[in-house]
């Protein structure tokens, strides 16, 4: 197909428009093992001082307790999200529930509905129950925010199992739960793979609940540590210092993101394709 | 329900009619879906009735989350005199009484007077008040232990005066008695008015939504919601989505699946180095002010130094993130088309331009509805990028509902957060995404997604 269409006018827009990410991204790396001198574009000298703030905690604080943190955080959330919603996927998929009709609309809603301006009431009620200021509250703030679209997926990835797997096993006497268990589980391990991969990364990439819910926490993410870097240089940015942490902290993210692209690709669009 | 399933299944359990059956509830999915609902009513349900609740307040970091005091301040009798109170009653309620009881002296020995003189205090006065403190000197100045210098004897005087002011009481009968006491000649409706004032904890009023109805400040940013929201999806999300999509259908498979994955970087990156990659693209000293200075093109802090330059950075720093997800589900959409229609007009010599304009847009009209109404959801609500960039700078010409709702109560330097304000803003952005999430679920065919399950014991 389109054989007899030009290539070269396609790859030279695609390329100006994507000119300025590539850019950044290029500069991004770049700039992590070089320095430019002050005004000029291009670095001229190769260094690795940039990631010295491996092992010199002055540099830009404790960034190994940190990543242990974020990595506590995004775990947390896979241990929330992943059993939660594979328990109620199952149930709004295949059990008769009351008000079945009831529940799935509202998970639909909530999957639609804009979760952040809930932030202040998600506030009031961390306030009320104590665990404001925690680490607990962020991981169940996140994780339940997170329900919605994790319920919808893994709804999704049951109702693609043949139900006569799920027959047969009835039939044949096993409880209902020995079924779940024993036989559809197995089926829907992509789907949990997928759902685990996506709570990671949203609780590795999380700003704005450790920031807002728990400014006080002991737990410093890297994210949060990342922005004080930040903040707390007015004068004199050393971006080049900010970027390295920050490719630092993206690693796990590439990596994973590589490793499951295309299981990621297939439910990144908002998750209706299951 | 599957006509398929129920000869089979139900008619070996059951030997009515399956359609007849109303299959039985299952407690299983009770229990399957209780842990979900635990965290949905805490963290969903109960902020989104919170934030219907805390509105209607005037909750702020002054009034405390927890139950307010009782408290008569100088300020507070001003503004009832301001407000028409009789200076004759505000006379009364501020003015110090002395008494000399087991609590006042209590308190002036633990303030370091003399034991001796205390002890010829309690024995003259004991149990007596007087209305004046001048009095009250003067008969201090009478005993034989009292202290010499005048000042001395003024201080020790002064703490034996009780006065209502900047006392502390936990319940309105509390500091209705005590006003009782000391300022007998009040009526009951006055004191009830002050006690009434002197509540330091929230209340219930409507003055939030008052305040957003008739200050300007409203009229802007519903203004700069709008322009950020339509900039945004026109430009990226959708145009943006679409442009990339339909170039890279056309361009070779190693090549498209580069680009799709260069720009689904931006959604992938964590947000806080995603602006530390954009204030490094536009800040003074970053990358593009000193491309501009070389070409001697005009220089500065674009993401914070003009009002112009700013929105351009804010719109195109989202827009870059949404392009993303218009790019996936259109180039999904776009692999849909049959590919007998795309030879078929090549056959007949239809241009490119041609091929796109007659035979995929026509064909992109769900998609596209889909995702403007996906997106304007998540672009009206989202400030995470906005907060962390221009922080709705220069001044506030970039700040957006959702920004300013969030700051109103949850982050701001001035110290006191206007929880209720702030409670009121989301209240709006949450009825307003209900809405939109409804209507968006009428339009992409829910009774479909909601269709009973297959197999139901």
């Amino acid at each position: 197909m389109t054989r007899n269409f030009a290539l070269f006018p396609l790859m030279v827009v695609i390329i100006l428009v994507s000119l300025p990410l590539m850019t950044m991204y290029g500069f991004l790396i770049l700039d992590t093992f070089t320095d430019a001198p002050p005004g000029e574009l291009w670095p001229d000298e190769f260094t690795l001082r940039h990631w010295r703030f491996l092992w010199d905690m002055s540099a830009a604080g404790n960034v190994w307790m940190a990543t242990l943190n974020t990595a506590v955080l995004a775990l947390s959330m896979v241990a929330v999200v992943v059993p939660v919603s594979s328990l109620a996927g199952y149930a709004i998929s295949r059990l008769n529930l009351p008000y079945r009709r009831f529940f799935l609309a509202g998970i639909l809603v909530m999957h639609a509905f804009p979760a952040v301006t809930l932030l202040i009431g998600v506030f009031f009620v961390l306030k009320f129950t104590g665990l404001y200021n925690t680490m607990i509250g962020v991981i169940l703030v996140k994780g339940a925010l997170m329900l919605p679209f994790g319920i919808w997926i893994m709804k999704g990835f049951y109702d693609a199992v043949p139900w006569e797997i799920e027959m047969a096993g009835v039939q044949d006497g096993a409880s209902r739960l020995t079924v779940f268990w024993r036989l559809i589980v197995p089926q829907v391990k992509p789907g949990l793979v997928a759902l685990s991969v996506f709570a990671f990364l949203d609780g590795w990439g999380e700003y704005l609940l450790p920031r807002v819910l728990a400014p006080g926490s002991e737990m410093t993410v890297m994210s949060v540590l990342l922005n004080q870097l930040i903040a707390g240089d007015d004068i004199g940015f050393d971006f080049n210092l900010f970027k390295t942490v920050g490719v630092f902290y993206t690693l796990p993210v590439i990596a994973l993101f590589v490793i499951f692209q295309n299981r990621l690709m297939t439910i990144f669009g908002g998750g209706t394709k299951g | 329900m599957s006509s398929f399933a129920d000869p089979t299944l139900e008619g070996a359990r059951s030997s009515r009619p399956s359609r007849a059956r109303r299959a039985p509830v299952s407690r299983l999915g009770l229990i399957l879906m209780a842990p979900a609902m635990l965290l949905l009513t805490l963290f969903f349900f109960l902020p989104v009735a919170l934030t219907g609740v805390f509105a209607f307040t005037d909750l702020s970091t002054s009034t405390g989350i927890g139950r307010g005091d009782y408290v008569v301040t100088p300020n507070l009798l001003r503004e009832l005199g301001d407000r028409g109170m009789s200076s004759a009653d505000l006379e009364a309620v501020s003015r110090a009484s002395v008494t000399v009881d087991a609590e006042t002296i209590e308190r002036a020995r633990a303030a370091g007077v003399d034991g001796r003189f205390l002890d010829d205090i309690e024995g003259d006065f004991l149990g007596r008040s007087f209305d004046a403190p001048s009095d009250f000197e003067r008969d201090l100045r009478r005993l034989r232990t009292a202290p010499r210098r005048a000042r001395d004897l003024k201080s020790a005087a002064a703490l034996f005066e009780t006065s209502v002011l900047n006392q502390r009481f936990t319940t309105s009968d509390g500091l209705s008695a005590k006003l009782e006491t000391l300022a007998p000649e009040v009526t009951p409706a006055a004191r009830a008015q002050i006690v009434d004032a002197s509540y330091t904890g929230a209340r219930f009023t409507t003055e939030n939504f008052e305040r957003l109805a008739t200050q300007k400040e409203t009229a802007r940013l519903v203004a700069n919601t709008f322009l950020y929201v339509g900039a945004t999806l026109s430009l990226f999300n959708v145009g943006l989505g679409l442009f990339l999509a339909v170039v890279l259908f056309y361009t070779p498979k190693g090549m498209s699946s580069l680009f799709s994955t260069l720009w689904l970087l931006p959604r992938i990156t964590p947000v806080v180095l995603y602006a530390v990659m954009w204030k490094w693209f536009t800040w003074e000293g970053g990358f593009l002010p000193i491309l501009a200075e070389q070409v001697g093109l005009p220089s500065f802090n674009y993401m914070k130094g003009s009002v112009v330059t700013a929105w351009a950075t804010m719109i195109t720093l989202n827009g870059f993130i949404g392009a993303s997800f218009g790019l996936i589900l259109f180039s999904g959409a776009l692999r849909a088309i049959p590919v007998q229609q795309l030879w078929a007009s090549e056959v007949d010599g239809a241009s490119r331009w041609q091929q796109v304009r007659r035979i995929i847009l026509p064909q992109m009209r769900w998609p596209i509805l889909f995702v403007t109404a996906y997106q304007t959801l998540s672009l009206l609500s989202s400030y995470e990028q906005i907060w962390l960039t221009t922080n709705g700078g220069p001044g506030r010409t970039t700040t957006v509902w959702a920004l300013e709702a969030f700051k109103t109560a949850l982050s701001n330097y001035t110290g006191n957060l206007e929880y209720g304000m702030g409670a009121a803003m989301a209240l709006v952005l949450v009825v307003v995404g209900l809405v939109l999430s409804l209507i968006y679920l009428r339009l992409f065919k829910f009774n479909e997604l909601v269709g009973r399950p297959k197999i139901e014991i």
